[in-house]
């Protein structure tokens, strides 16, 4: 396999469930005056889950609802820090998981290209000098010095998509495959993708549509009750899973 | 770029990093609030100067008939105590708040855990300075003296926005894991504001309740700032002090709890 990208080695993520809802102060205090303590059960969204991937390789995974499936896509996206193992990363990580994530409604098109960038971690200057190529990919045209609340959700989902995607990013993580915009913009996104695939980008995709899956995928992860059930290539996988839903 | 879930300094190293990394996007949510709040007004940002000066003015009318013979230029005693009170408990109370708005961000993508807190003391601090314009506005107007102890504010302005973070920092992370901590915070900061000298002279309490004061923190963060501003002297050694390692100590103590339960917050929110 070629140069590792993406590697957990027995990443465990523990949810503290609480045996009761104590969401308040006063609760608290009360139960504490009456010595009786909260108890809580612990909950492993993921369970010593370890796998690699290489440079380029398009992944799928797939598992039933609540199998782990977003809490892994997470813990790859840096947003939770796995409770046990670890996990490595090489190169940027592209999460087409919130598109526009902490657009400012009040803001413009424009003000919020910039502070989209600035979450996404990239600098002023650097998003200045590529402003207009993310303005003219979003297709968004005159009214990106309209204020967001102003734009229907395709509009801001594609500008959403123009920015995270606007450099190469070494890794790509979509929940589903995209269906961004209308389907001339899902055209265009998706050759976006399928060219940085070709120049190299990994890709995970989270779905639950085997098709899109063995379209797209080489290899498959399954996941079941937190745990790597199965990981292999796409056919072997998808046929074990189709075999376990009962029809 | 490389991300090792292991190889992370611990906590409060690590979260400070990733804020420098991070500055721009506090500078734009910074702005981004201050911008917000006033964009749909007519007056526009005007607002921020004369708010203090209408709440200055009203205060002025209801108690400064009480303080005339006690406090002369009574608007200045008032608006120099108010702003601070202000500057320190809407950033702590507004942040609480943020941690609750911007919560939503941290559990979709990965940001510095901190920087909602961050951008709102410093939108705190912008209003701070600009609300100590109209300040300058009441004392010219007024006539009362500005002397060369006024070069202590900017002095007085860092502990007070120290103070104001390491608040901010303690409370974001008690509203998180507690609900209702916002409602008891704004119970106790409503008792406070009638328990800390803003609008009465500290000589006008009880002495047995002077006693009392030297464990009210605000009264010293308060007294740092006024101080240079109506009394026109530099505040005593003993006061410096006291207010320099309240800020700092509460500065660590927020930072270290903070960052200790950074990692939970994605969990929790």
């Amino acid at each position: 396999m070629s140069e590792t990208i993406i590697q957990l080695d027995n990443v465990t993520v523990r949810f503290r469930v609480p045996h009761e809802k104590i969401p308040t102060f006063q609760e608290y205090a009360i139960r504490w005056l009456k010595k009786r303590r909260v108890t809580y059960s612990d909950f492993n969204a993921l369970n010593d889950v370890s796998f690699s991937v290489g440079r380029g390789e398009t992944i799928g995974i797939i598992g039933a609802n609540g199998a782990g499936k977003s809490t892994l896509l997470k813990v790859i996206s840096r947003v939770i820090c796995p409770t046990r193992g670890r996990v490595l990363l090489r190169g940027r990580i592209a999460p087409l998981l919130e598109l526009g994530a902490g657009f400012d409604d009040e803001m413009t098109g424009r003000e919020n290209v910039f502070l989209n960038g600035a979450v996404l971690g990239f600098s002023r200057k650097d998003i200045a000098s590529r402003l207009e190529g993310i303005i003219n990919f979003s297709g968004i045209g005159e009214f990106i010095d309209a204020p967001i609340r102003t734009y229907s959700s395709g509009m801001v989902a594609r500008l959403g998509f123009a920015i995270a995607t606007d450099v190469q990013p070494e890794i790509l993580i979509m929940d589903e495959v995209l269906s961004v915009g209308d389907a001339e913009f899902q055209k265009k996104s998706m050759a976006r993708i399928m060219e940085y695939h070709h120049n190299g980008s990994t890709i995970l995709i989270v779905s639950h549509n085997p098709n899109s899956i063995s379209q797209l995928c080489n290899r498959t992860i399954w996941i079941e009750h937190g745990f790597l059930k199965m990981i292999g290539k796409t056919t072997d996988v998808l046929n074990q899973y189709s075999r376990n839903i009962p029809s | 770029m490389e991300y090792d879930s292991n190889k992370k300094q611990p906590p409060f190293l690590e979260e400070l990093v990733q804020l420098f990394h991070y500055h721009e996007l506090i500078f734009l949510i910074t702005g981004n609030i201050l911008k917000n709040r006033y964009k749909r007004s007519v007056l526009g940002i005007l607002w921020m100067l004369l708010n203090p000066l209408l709440q200055t003015i009203v205060l002025a009318i209801a108690f400064g008939a009480m303080f005339k013979s006690s406090l002369s230029n009574y608007p200045v005693y008032l608006l120099s105590g108010l702003i601070t009170w202000s500057f320190i408990t809407q950033t702590t109370q507004y942040s609480m708040g943020a941690m609750a708005y911007g919560g939503g961000l941290l559990k979709k993508i990965y940001i510095p855990r901190a920087t909602y807190i961050v951008a709102v003391v410093g939108n705190g601090f912008v209003n701070f300075l600009i609300s100590i314009f109209s300040m300058i506005i009441v004392v010219l107007f007024l006539g009362h003296p500005i002397e060369s102890s006024w070069f202590f504010l900017p002095f007085s302005i860092m502990i007070i926005t120290i103070f104001s973070l390491g608040f901010a920092l303690l409370l974001s992370t008690a509203s998180v894991f507690f609900a209702d901590s916002i409602d008891i915070y704004q119970v106790l900061i409503q008792a406070l504001f009638f328990l800390t000298p803003i609008i009465y002279p500290a000589s006008t309490l009880p002495p047995d309740w002077s006693g009392l004061m030297a464990w009210n923190p605000f009264y010293y963060l308060i007294e740092i700032f006024r101080i240079p501003v109506y009394e026109n002297t530099l505040p005593d050694n003993d006061l410096i002090l006291i207010s320099s390692l309240l800020a700092i100590s509460t500065l660590l103590i927020g930072w270290l709890v903070f960052t200790s339960k950074a990692d939970q917050l994605a969990y929790r929110l």
